[in-house]
């Protein structure tokens, strides 16, 4: 995300949080699924679901970003498929709606970080979407440290 | 002529002509007065020369004819191999190996072999009877290259398209193009094949042969149009050959045909799907009592069946392909070390799964290494024990049902027990007071990484287990609560009813006495620490056996015996060492699999 | 005048970017489908110039609403939108009729360019 690029960022609301994460590294946007549980897997993780025969590995949005639990039941909601580490892996995100998929110029976007809610180092930049904030995600500090080994 | 589609299919055949060379090398060297090695060498070395300059990488095939030579003046002669000869010639190969890997890299220019070429240049001359001096250029009559000998194939013109590497889905954009040549005549012989766009590695680059009245640069500017193409070449000349064909047809006199591990790999996958779409068909089948649905549920089981011990088959592999390099190794080893060292290999044409075969090599070689290193003893320790100075490794692979055993024995000193416990205090691996190390606890000891090589088995047979579950039948484990798991059948030994066998507990463990052996229990629920709490009453017990050791697996209940394909997936941290992978059931739900290995 | 296009997707999200792109383009989107069934009956209906076809949808698949399209109207000019990864279908949507596919995620100008070749 450098500076004056424009960048394509998919928006979607997380609890009470509007994120947005880079379109590039958004596979695919899929409905919610029941996963099957991975035992001894932390908390956030979901589970693992069949994606046209491949096996995803599913986190759930609102636990990994500390947001309520969405008031519909387990399958409400969307997954989105998120490449990690430069596409090397591929795992699924809940969240409770996508909301818009905007192209920004990356002068409009703030580097700042603190934001009552969120872990400021998950975040990366802060816009602004019909007057309200949402936070670019760093999809990868957020979701890779649960797949370290 | 862009030969770099070809790259991939020269590496593996100079590979193996090379390492054949070492094969024979070794043989010469113990029996320096036989002939037949060196004729050999030489039609291997040919060969590769033949290939390298066909591929236009020049140093390899000047260095090899450089070698040939000195080969050709040996065969003829009668020279018996001298110690110096042998190992200028184990450089070389070593050298031509290098100077392979590097060219098809495109790295070809790192190669310096000058001074090797005019070392094998003076042999060469000391050598030679003076017939051989005639011939003494690099530019010798190469065989003719593939599109050469080729007829063409098909009417029409010869049409080659590139497409943009960064073109996404190329199958798709081949596709598009392919439809609009269509509009302006007939396409033939579409090389690779259609089916091929399919694939998700296809690379982009295809060619076709065009009837059409339009003229090049027409046909040239409709296939642009498809968009993402960076380069259409219409051939001017009738006669060009195709040359994306080459490589199928290359002659009709053989009938192997190398095929690319992915390609397998990518069936293999296509296969799970079918055996998947068949476990629905099945289910359906059960539900509908249609005796047609039946016939046909039937018909595509055993079809798929056969399709897949067909592709499992196509992947299997003798384990000489990899063992042939290890002789080689032990010698170049034991020579550094002053050793004298023999390598014996049993069961050379035992079959491996490619993938796995491949993982082993490594492992192998350092404990091959190790074996010469540490156990091995130098020929003067060797007759102090009353040895004879040449020691030995046994390198063997035996089949045993579903599983390979691949063993290395050396007849050197052994392990020394007292040092490895008393490494084992002092990182404190056991009571500081104990006085001796049971096997267990020895293999243990030697297992921990930066102990031993070790650790480099065990992750190998980890993977080893994985991929061998995928050939072999599976029961799917009526889970716990409402989960379900699959477990392979290959350590199943029964079952058994929990309150059926007397039970106990041996070390705090539940237990069941099993025809007078006591079976300690594995609780799945406590293991997996399921959440709901309704346990059946009466609970089944899988008993799994591996070698001695056996444990009962407590269920909730079994849901039958199916085929399933294996699958990776990406593993949470934290996530129970319990699992070789997962597989999506007919429902298509996923299931994780339990390692056998693991459990016990 | 300009050029009617039918957009067919199962996501609202989706079917709102690419009729955003298009009338942006100056296309005029006469209508939108979210099943494959109901693409071949609003295509039989509203005869658009260009149809996009996801191909991935629930009821129909995308591809088999190509076929039935095509069989309906041979010269229909079909573009399908596709994820990564999904070669073989989209080698198979071809071959069903379709003329020209576009990758996700999208960017204006590919699809542009795109339905330039498809009506062009």
């Amino acid at each position: 995300m450098s500076d004056g690029e424009a960048v394509r960022l998919l928006i979607f609301r997380v609890g009470n949080l509007a994120c947005a994460a880079e379109a590039a590294t958004v596979r695919e946007i899929l409905p919610r699924f029941e996963p099957t549980r991975i035992p001894g897997a932390p908390a956030q993780v979901a589970g693992l679901v069949n994606v046209r025969g491949s096996l995803v590995t599913v986190v759930d949005g609102w636990r990994a970003l500390g947001q309520p639990a969405p008031s519909g039941g387990p399958r409400d909601g969307t997954t989105v498929l998120l490449e990690l580490d430069a596409g090397r892996k591929v795992i699924g995100f809940t969240v409770d709606e996508v909301i818009d998929l905007l192209s920004v110029g990356g002068e409009t976007l703030e580097r700042r970080q603190a934001l009552p809610g969120i872990d400021p180092t998950l975040v990366r930049a802060v816009g602004r979407r019909a007057g309200q904030l949402f936070v670019v995600l760093d999809t990868d500090a957020l979701l890779t440290p649960i797949f370290a080994s | 002529m862009d030969l770099s589609q070809y790259a991939e299919l020269f590496l593996a055949e100079a590979r193996e002509h090379l390492s054949a060379c070492n094969q024979l090398l070794l043989e010469w060297e113990r029996n320096s007065a036989a002939r037949e090695p060196v004729g050999g060498i030489f039609r291997a070395v040919h060969t590769v020369k033949g290939m390298a300059a066909t591929m236009g990488y020049v140093r390899v095939a000047d260095l090899a004819h450089r070698a040939e030579n000195l080969l050709d003046s040996l065969r003829r002669g009668s020279a018996a191999a001298s110690d110096e000869l042998l190992q200028l010639l184990f450089r070389t190969v070593d050298a031509l190996e290098r100077a392979v890997e590097l060219s098809v890299t495109g790295r070809e220019r790192e190669l310096d072999v000058a001074a090797l070429a005019a070392e094998l240049d003076r042999a060469g001359s000391r050598v030679a009877p003076p017939p051989s001096h005639g011939r003494g250029t690099p530019a010798a009559p190469l065989p003719p290259s593939p599109a050469e000998v080729l007829p063409p194939t098909a009417p029409g013109r010869l049409v080659q398209v590139a497409l943009r590497p960064e073109s996404p889905l190329k199958g798709g954009r081949a596709l598009v193009a392919l439809r609009k040549a269509e509009a302006l005549g007939t396409v033939h012989a579409v090389s690779p094949p259609v089916a091929a766009f399919e694939a998700e590695d296809f690379d982009g680059r295809f060619a076709f042969r065009l009837e059409s009245d339009a003229d090049a640069a027409a046909i040239a500017a409709a296939i642009k149009r498809a968009g993402d193409v960076d380069q259409v070449t219409v051939a001017e000349d009738e006669s060009a050959a195709p040359r994306m064909e080459s490589t199928a047809v290359e002659g009709g006199r053989t009938r192997h045909l190398r095929v690319d591990l992915r390609r397998l790999d990518a069936l293999m996958d296509l296969i799970g799907e079918l055996v998947i779409a068949r476990g629905r068909l099945n289910e359906l089948a059960a539900l509908r009592r249609d005796p047609a649905i039946d016939d046909i549920a039937i018909h595509v089981s055993r079809l798929s069946t056969d399709l897949q011990a067909e592709i499992i088959q196509a992947r299997m592999t003798p384990v000489w392909q990899v063992f042939d390099r290890f002789p080689r190794l032990v010698r170049d080893s034991a020579r550094q070390l002053g050793k004298q060292v023999a390598l014996r290999v049993e069961g050379k044409e035992i079959e491996l799964d490619r993938a796995i075969l491949d993982e082993l090599g490594d492992p192998l070689m350092h404990l091959l290494r190790n074996a010469v290193s540490h156990g091995i003893e130098p020929p003067a320790e060797r007759r102090r024990a009353g040895k004879k100075p040449e020691g030995e490794i046994v390198l063997s692979a035996v089949r045993e049902r579903s599983s390979v055993m691949i063993t290395i024995a050396d007849d050197g000193r052994g392990i020394d027990r007292d040092r490895v416990l008393e490494r084992a205090k002092r990182e404190g691996l056991v009571d500081a007071h104990a006085e001796a190390l049971s096997d267990d606890q020895l293999l243990r000891v030697l297992a921990r990484p930066g102990f031993t090589t070790a650790e480099a088995v065990t992750s190998v047979s980890g993977r080893g287990v994985g991929i061998d579950v995928a050939m072999t039948r599976l029961r799917a484990v009526g889970g716990v609560g409402h989960e379900r798991y699959a477990l392979p059948l290959t350590y199943v030994s029964e079952t058994v009813e929990l309150g059926a066998a007397p039970t106990t507990t041996v070390e705090g463990r539940d237990a069941i006495v099993l025809r007078d052996r006591v079976v300690p229990l594995v609780h799945l629920r406590r293991l997996l620490a399921v959440s709901e709490d309704a346990a059946p009453p009466r609970s089944p017990i899988i008993v799994l056996e591996m070698g001695e050791r056996r444990t009962g697996l407590v269920v909730d209940g079994m849901l039958g015996q199916q085929e399933i394909v294996v699958k990776g997936f990406d593993a949470p941290q934290g996530t129970l060492p319990l699992f070789s992978g997962a597989t999506i059931m007919g429902d298509g739900v996923p299931a994780l699999i339990l390692d056998a290995g693991g459990l016990l | 005048m300009s050029h009617t296009v039918l957009v067919c997707d199962d996501a609202i999200f989706m079917r709102t970017m690419i009729s955003d792109i298009l009338a942006q383009a100056g296309f005029e989107v006469v209508g939108e489908a979210e099943t494959g069934s109901q693409a071949v009956e609003r295509y039989k209906q509203l005869k658009p110039d260009l149809v996009t076809m996801d191909i991935v949808m629930p009821d129909m698949g995308g591809i088999d609403a190509v076929r039935e399209i095509v069989k309906h109207d041979p010269d229909a000019k079909i573009l399908m939108c596709s994820a990564m990864g999904q070669q073989a279908l989209v080698v198979e949507a071809i071959q069903a009729g379709a003329k020209d596919f576009v990758v996700k995620p999208f960017q204006p100008s590919r699809v542009l360019e795109a339905v330039q070749r498809v009506l062009g």
